[in-house]
């Protein structure tokens, strides 16, 4: 009997301890594809925010205020927003000129135009780049885009090879070559993408991805449930006022004057209450607020 | 790149007015000569690369491309393929050039580059008619290069605003002689 009771407790150990290996391995794998998914977790470990792209990680896609990231739980709720360490606002958008692969001459305009803008920065050269190449050509990839305009920029043609890139670029999408544009954005290198709101012609996400498809799906979770508009509901409109503030909006705009501009905030030297310019109470708005005009216009307009 | 871009390239230079974008491009000389046969085959996707490309024997000129709008990376000399995605507030502009063959021809006698009157616009004065639009064209030689410009406007019941809106982008193109 002792024996047998002796004989089960080692079987027991053996299992246990095999138990216990297919476990570690088993979290070795998972945090690996967690790894490869750039989650948040593992892009804080490795310097997130701060910008750089490196060898181990890209930086995971990070959104400005009412954006919200794709959930990665099976909880139900959304993850945790990410937003832009030590940056109070997110920096200002810049239209792009440079040239196509045929030698065009090329001006992309995402700074106050009615359409956001997803702008996706590759090279030819690039490992990571190739999922999106590969999805730039299938239009079931941009799917979640939406009615964003989708801009391929690379490096000019000194510094990149137009050859290669004719071949990797399908013949429909829109490719400029522009270095001026990496510096402009800032960009920390390839494959990185983002996404402007033409309306204010502010940087709203940016980051980087393993394919299109990623950086999509969180745009579509973004703006599919509402979160895009602060979680608000829609405010519906006659649509004569909201084409006056979309007209106010892109005038303001015009003018040099976005939102937190100075003059917005002036100092009343009056003692009585101020009187609300609807100009200026328009362009203090949320962007979110003034997109929504957008869409309600362009929905109305067609 | 701060403020309104301008571009340049082929000998023509615009200053681009705000929400505007361009292209400037020439169509390089067709490798693969189109035959009744191939003409409507492999328009799109990668196939578009090993595609004719143009008529046998064609010399291409420059093109500039203008619009409000964001204008789609492949487009007709005549904006099609762009046109179609046009709202009511959108313009779209091109400005064609033809070779020196043309030159002294009746066709091509008016002088500098035009300004477009609202009476000239004609939903019929479309390469291809599309609900609301209208368009018109004008030939001319500047700068002893002879051209077509040809403009198209998102909704004929603006035709007076979006002219007058053609007219200060049109104020902001010059062309180079050759």
């Amino acid at each position: 009997m002792t024996v047998l009771i002796v004989l089960l407790t080692v079987v027991v150990l053996v299992l246990c301890v095999l138990v216990a290996g297919l476990l570690r391995a088993y979290a070795t794998v998972l945090a690996r594809l967690h790894q490869l998914d750039g989650s948040p977790d593992h892009a804080a470990d490795h310097g997130a925010g701060t910008g750089t792209v490196t060898k181990v990680s890209a930086p995971p896609f990070r959104t400005a205020d009412g954006v919200m990231p794709l959930d990665r739980g099976d909880t139900g709720r959304s993850a945790p927003r990410q937003t832009a360490a030590g940056r109070a606002e997110w920096v200002a958008a810049h239209d792009i000129v440079g040239q196509g692969l045929s030698g065009e001459v090329v001006s992309v305009r995402t700074v106050a135009v009615a359409h956001d803008s997803v702008i996706v920065f590759l090279s030819s050269g690039c490992s990571g780049c190739t999922t999106f190449w590969e999805q730039l050509a299938d239009r079931r990839g941009l799917a979640a885009v939406g009615d964003s305009r989708v801009v391929v920029v690379t490096k000019s043609p000194e510094d990149e090879s137009p050859s290669v890139l004719r071949q990797l670029c399908p013949p429909d999408v829109d490719l400029v070559m522009s270095s001026s544009a990496w510096a402009d954005y800032d960009v920390p290198g390839s494959p990185y993408v983002i996404v402007v709101d033409g309306g204010t012609g502010r940087v709203k996400g940016e980051g980087s991805g393993t394919s299109l498809t990623q950086i999509s799906g969180l745009m579509q979770q973004a703006y599919g449930d509402g979160a895009s508009f602060g979680g608000r509901r829609r405010v519906v409109k006659p649509r004569a006022d909201a084409e006056r503030e979309v007209d106010v909006d892109r005038a303001l705009l015009a003018a040099g004057i976005g939102p937190g501009h100075a003059s917005l905030y002036a100092p009343s030297t009056s003692a009585e209450a101020p009187v609300l310019d609807p100009a200026v109470s328009a362009a203090t708005q949320p962007a979110h607020r003034r997109l929504d005009l957008l869409d309600a216009r362009e929905g109305n307009g067609r | 790149m701060t403020g309104d871009p301008a571009i340049s390239g082929h000998g023509f230079s615009v200053q681009l007015p705000t929400a505007w974008e361009g292209r400037i491009y020439r169509r390089p000389p067709p490798t693969t000569a189109f035959t009744p046969k191939n003409r409507a085959a492999g328009s799109t996707g990668i196939a578009a690369t090993q595609a004719p490309n143009g008529w046998l024997g064609e010399q291409t000129r420059a093109v500039v491309h203008l619009g409000n709008f964001a204008l789609p990376a492949v487009r007709g000399d005549y904006g099609s393929g762009a046109v179609e995605k046009m709202i009511a507030e959108n313009t779209f502009i091109a400005l064609v050039e033809f070779g020196p063959e043309c030159l002294g021809t009746a066709l091509y006698g008016s002088v500098g580059l035009p300004r477009v009157s609202p009476d000239k616009f004609d939903p019929n004065g479309l390469q291809r008619r599309l609900p609301g639009q209208s368009g018109c064209q004008y030939f001319f030689t500047e700068q002893s290069r002879p051209m077509c410009l040809y403009v198209v406007l998102g909704s004929h019941r603006q035709v007076s605003p979006l002219s007058a809106q053609v007219n200060q982008v049109l104020d902001r193109i010059k062309v180079d002689a050759p």
